[in-house]
């Protein structure tokens, strides 16, 4: 497990669905409020998200990758409850300043939007192993060349974010200076990032050797060792799931028609 | 029919002038256990790499002859169809790790994946090695997490498992510390007796002479000689290539104990015989050929003094506790195995680490109340990666980033530039990148580097990684040098036979405390603090008391 | 000009791949450290797309923001996939024809990398943020434009403006001195035109 992914294995009933069950789920989540053109469907399925977190035991590691959004989310509150160009209807005063009924309600339009975009996300990142995923991928025709960049930049950007504190050091040794006005920082940049960059270099000649004489980039078919079937649950929840998408696509055909 | 062949083999890198491999004709038998000996930059690597097809086919360059490898003409064999015959381990275990795997077996078992074998057979296969070479238990680790002998273990097992006709062995134990070294070399006693074909290229003679059926011996990108150990290390012109003689050739010839070809031996067995069939007992100095320094230094005025220092990095895991150490300006090697708290130690002195309880002086001057761009000035600190720190677009400039730092003037900081430089023999070298570098000159850079800034104090952490016997001998004579100026020179080494010639001071440390210290010569006759640190003896002072010294 | 998007998938410039990304996470990290008000973390986008093609950098950049939403959860920056994947195309259309050379000409590369942040960030920005980038100086600027009624593009297209060309000028003016500094064995690998010479 590295650093840098988010997974974690809670043996939950999340965790066993297949990673394409998740990934439709995602889409599900996003599609049916944007083809359903109401507000009222975000509360449903931020709710729906919000329950999976709960039963996946991952409620509380959700958290702080929704509450970045917060600051944004209030920024656009009060950029288009104030700005919003069809704003006409005064909705209430805070000081001086009239927000507008328009630009709250499109405000809010967006707010939830990226909210439910992101708990619904947060489903599928907490829950998946992106190994696994990349390899159901794999076998589905997935390239294996582009399989080895997402499994490897999980492996191997931790292991260079480590040598940042030993870069540090070792440069304060020779009386570099890292702290003191704008100028001195930014002629600081150069002297910690470049060493990095040149051995990440370097190293990337003998990783490929590394890589060819294991046969990589053979024609042949590769084989995988483990075997991850759809289960029955898989089954019927991507059914319901696709079902729900043609629901609404129909139902808002059907009403744009009339 | 020889598995190898190489005909009229030339090769020249792209971009350079020189021919890294000059017209080399060869022949391997199945089953050989060949070693390649000679100095850094001999071509002893471009050659292990002729055999799997890198050189020419992953580099391009310029190419010349022909080599075959199980009958298929290696020019024009695609490597990953090469690597089903041939598998190659090299220096760093680091890279050699795929990246793609977060577990130990799946690395291991992703060049049969690669290869498209069946499912079952990778599980049992990866299985089956993975038990031999003892890492069976750190199947589900995740290999970065490993330590640099596990790594390297992981490596061969991932070619291992590919089952090759011939392995090539490139330095693999150049980067490990002495545990990890033994740990490999367990693991190549083990392959000598699966009759598989192995090419072993090495800088530690005793090994390679041990294992190896024939050796061949290059220079500047040819083959000087190739036959059995004892004939090759019975040369008399062996430092003309970079390269000295085992501890048991030495220590044979300067007995005059040969064996009835007139060679010397190269094995423990024959060496022990011959003592003992002549009745000889070796001097305590025999072999060692080390020239005794005389640092002006005697007893001098203490440069560092550290009193009941506590220190922890996790608050309840304490590395020291009330640890006491005066320094003065004798050469000082600091010894013990990964984890006895070395590199914590000098760090305290260098001012990146702050004591949690006690006090460190320099020079009289309490310096946990000093910055670490206070003391640059005063300590300076080879970090033991080189490539930590090297920035600069040539070697120069490099070296003058830390004399400019601390304030010397632009003549000043250069003129201590060349001087450093030409110490650690990169004269002549100056307008070079320093990426165009081979390792072993960028640590050579890295030390000159800090030498250049005119410290009162040289901290150096394993300088002899990745150097042969040349680098080693360069090393030794700057530590003499500096200390001859009045300098304090602190290294961390692995190297026991180095810490034996080079230096007059010894500390033994494990789990956080200094068990012994003294000259090299007391505390290398410490047999239960050694054990107790989990070291080995010299070379050479192992081998002494072995023959009855 | 036929071979601009030439590209090798070999190993050495898979790999490259990587390393590229973990370089941009650490520009990020050391921009950090040293509290500079900048991002730089497109970086080693750049040093992809100047190395291996347009090609490479453009999977560099749209990999980069994947592994990004992938590890901080965020899917809304997988949508910015698309301008990192932009910005990696345009510095590498740009090197490949010649602008990495020199100092003075790495201000084209630069420019065409501020450019395609902008032109393809300033549409996403409306549709999912209503136009706000979350750079206080860059909302600031918008929140202006609206108070006078400006266009929504107009003001968001501003907005990025101001944020964007500034850091991709600096980031691809290090992208060039770290390139400098290259060692020849290194540039060697990604020579698309290589081949191997006969000596006999």
């Amino acid at each position: 497990m590295s650093a840098l992914s988010l997974y974690v294995d809670k043996g939950s009933f999340l965790n066993k669905l297949h990673p394409y069950t998740k990934l439709l789920y995602v889409f599900a989540a996003i599609l049916i409020p944007l083809i359903g053109g109401r507000l009222l469907l975000f509360p449903f399925i931020i709710l729906c998200s919000l329950i999976l977190l709960v039963i996946g035991r991952v409620f509380r590691r959700a958290l702080p990758l929704v509450a970045f959004s917060f600051t944004l989310i209030i920024v656009i509150f009060l950029i288009q409850g104030l700005f919003y160009h069809k704003n006409e209807n005064p909705l209430f005063n805070i000081w001086i300043l009239t927000f507008y009924r328009e630009g709250v309600l499109y405000a809010a339009g967006i707010a939830l939007n990226i909210l439910n975009m992101l708990l619904s996300f947060a489903v599928f990142v907490l829950s998946t192993s992106p190994q696994d995923l990349v390899e159901e991928m794999e076998k589905n025709g997935f390239s294996p060349k582009f399989g080895y960049v997402i499994n490897s930049v999980f492996q191997i950007v931790p292991q260079m974010m480590k040598t940042r504190d030993t870069i540090v050091d070792a440069q304060r040794s020779r009386g570099m200076e890292t702290e003191g006005s704008l100028f001195t920082r930014i002629r600081a940049f150069l002297p910690l990032i470049s060493p990095v960059v040149m051995s990440a270099l370097i190293n990337t000649r003998e990783r490929a050797i590394a890589l060819e004489v294991r046969g990589f980039g053979r024609k042949n078919k590769r084989s995988y060792i483990t075997d991850r079937k759809k289960s029955s649950a898989d089954i019927v929840i991507s059914i319901i799931l696709a079902a729900l998408i043609i629901v609404v696509s129909v139902w808002r055909i059907l009403s744009c028609l009339s | 029919m020889p598995i190898i062949k190489a005909e009229h083999l030339k090769y020249r890198y792209p971009n350079t002038e020189k021919l890294a491999l000059n017209d080399i004709s060869l022949e391997i038998e199945k089953g050989e256990f060949i070693g390649i000996a000679g100095r850094n930059g001999a071509g002893k690597s471009s050659l292990g790499q002729a055999i799997n097809g890198l050189v020419p086919r992953f580099y391009n360059g310029a190419y010349g002859g022909r080599v075959e490898v199980n009958g298929r003409l290696v020019e024009e064999t695609p490597v990953e169809e090469m690597c089903e015959f041939v598998g190659l381990i090299f220096q760093n275990p680091f890279n050699q790790l795929s990246g793609a795997a977060e577990t130990v077996f799946n690395e291991v078992a992703y060049g049969l994946q690669n290869l498209g074998t069946e499912p079952e057979i990778i599980l049992s296969r990866v299985e089956q090695v993975l038990k031999r070479l003892d890492i069976w238990q750190y199947r589900d680790r995740n290999p970065f997490e490993l330590s640099g002998g596990q790594m390297q273990r992981v490596a061969i097992a991932s070619i291992l498992c590919m089952e090759p006709d011939i392995i090539i062995l490139d330095e693999p134990t150049s980067q490990l510390d002495p545990q990890g070294t033994e740990e490999v070399f367990r693991v190549v006693d083990d392959l000598t007796e699966t009759g598989i074909t192995i090419i072993m290229i090495e800088q530690k003679l005793e090994k390679l002479a041990h294992y190896a059926d024939r050796i061949i011996l290059m220079s500047e990108g040819r083959v000087i000689d190739f036959d059995t150990p004892e004939k090759i290390f019975s040369r008399d012109d062996l430092s003309e290539y970079g390269i000295k003689a085992p501890a048991f050739t030495r220590i044979c010839r300067e007995y005059g104990l040969s064996l009835p070809d007139g060679t010397y031996p190269v094995k423990l067995e024959d060496t022990k015989r011959l003592f003992l069939e002549k009745n000889i007992r070796p001097l305590k100095e025999a072999g060692t050929g080390a020239l005794r320094l005389n640092s002006k230094a005697g007893d001098t005025e203490e440069l560092f003094r550290m009193d009941n220092v506590d220190f922890y990095y996790t608050e309840g895991t304490p590395i020291f506790q009330k640890l006491s150490l005066t320094l003065n300006n004798r050469p000082t090697a600091i010894i013990g195995q990964n984890g006895a708290g070395k590199t914590t130690l000098v760090r305290l002195l260098k001012g990146l680490l702050k004591p949690v309880g006690g006090s460190i002086y320099f020079k009289n001057d309490d310096i946990s109340k000093k910055t670490v761009a206070m003391l640059a000035d005063k300590v300076g600190y080879v970090f033991q990666n080189p490539d930590d720190q090297i920035f600069k677009y040539n070697v120069l400039e490099e070296t003058m980033f830390g004399p400019l730092n601390i304030g010397m003037s632009e003549e000043k900081a250069k003129e201590e530039a060349l001087k450093a430089l030409e110490l650690m023999g990169l004269k002549g070298r100056e307008s070079v990148n320093p990426y165009d570098l081979e390792l072993y000159e960028r640590k050579m850079t890295a030390i000159a580097s800090v030498v250049a800034m005119d410290t009162d104090v040289i901290i150096l952490d394993e300088p002899t990684i990745a150097q042969d016997y040349e680098g080693r001998k360069l090393i030794g004579d700057m530590i003499r040098h500096l200390s001859s100026e009045g300098k304090l020179v602190i290294a961390i080494l692995h190297d026991m036979d180095f810490v034996e010639e080079n230096f007059e001071r010894v500390i033994v440390m494990a789990h956080g405390r200094i068990l012994s210290e003294g000259s090299a010569e007391k505390v290398f006759s410490e047999d239960e603090v050694l054990s107790e640190a989990k070291l080995q003896k010299p070379y050479i002072t192992a081998l002494r008391e072995l023959l009855g010294a | 000009m036929s071979n601009i998007f030439k590209t090798k998938l070999n190993a050495a410039t898979i790999v490259l791949i990587p390393a590229c990304i973990g370089i941009n996470y650490l520009g990020k990290l050391f921009a950090q450290f040293l509290k500079l008000p900048l991002w730089l973390d497109c970086i080693g986008t750049c040093i992809g797309a100047a190395l291996g093609g347009p090609v490479i950098g453009g999977i560099c950049g749209a990999v980069n923001n994947i592994i990004y939403g992938l590890t901080t959860g965020d899917n809304i920056s997988l949508v910015y996939a698309l301008t990192s994947l932009g910005i990696g195309i345009a510095v590498g259309i740009t090197a490949r024809m010649g602008f990495m050379e020199t100092f003075p000409k790495s201000f084209v590369c630069a420019l065409a990398g501020g450019l395609a942040a902008v032109i393809i960030s300033t549409p996403l920005n409306v549709m999912f943020w209503g136009g706000t980038t979350g750079n206080v100086w860059g909302d600031a600027l918008f929140a202006i434009t609206q108070a006078n009624g400006m266009p929504v593009v107009i003001g968001s297209f501003l907005d990025e403006l101001v944020v964007d060309v500034p850091d991709k000028i600096l980031t691809v003016i290090i992208a060039f001195l770290i390139l400098k500094g290259l060692p020849a064995k290194l540039t060697a690998l990604y020579d698309v035109n290589a081949e191997i010479e006969r000596l006999d």
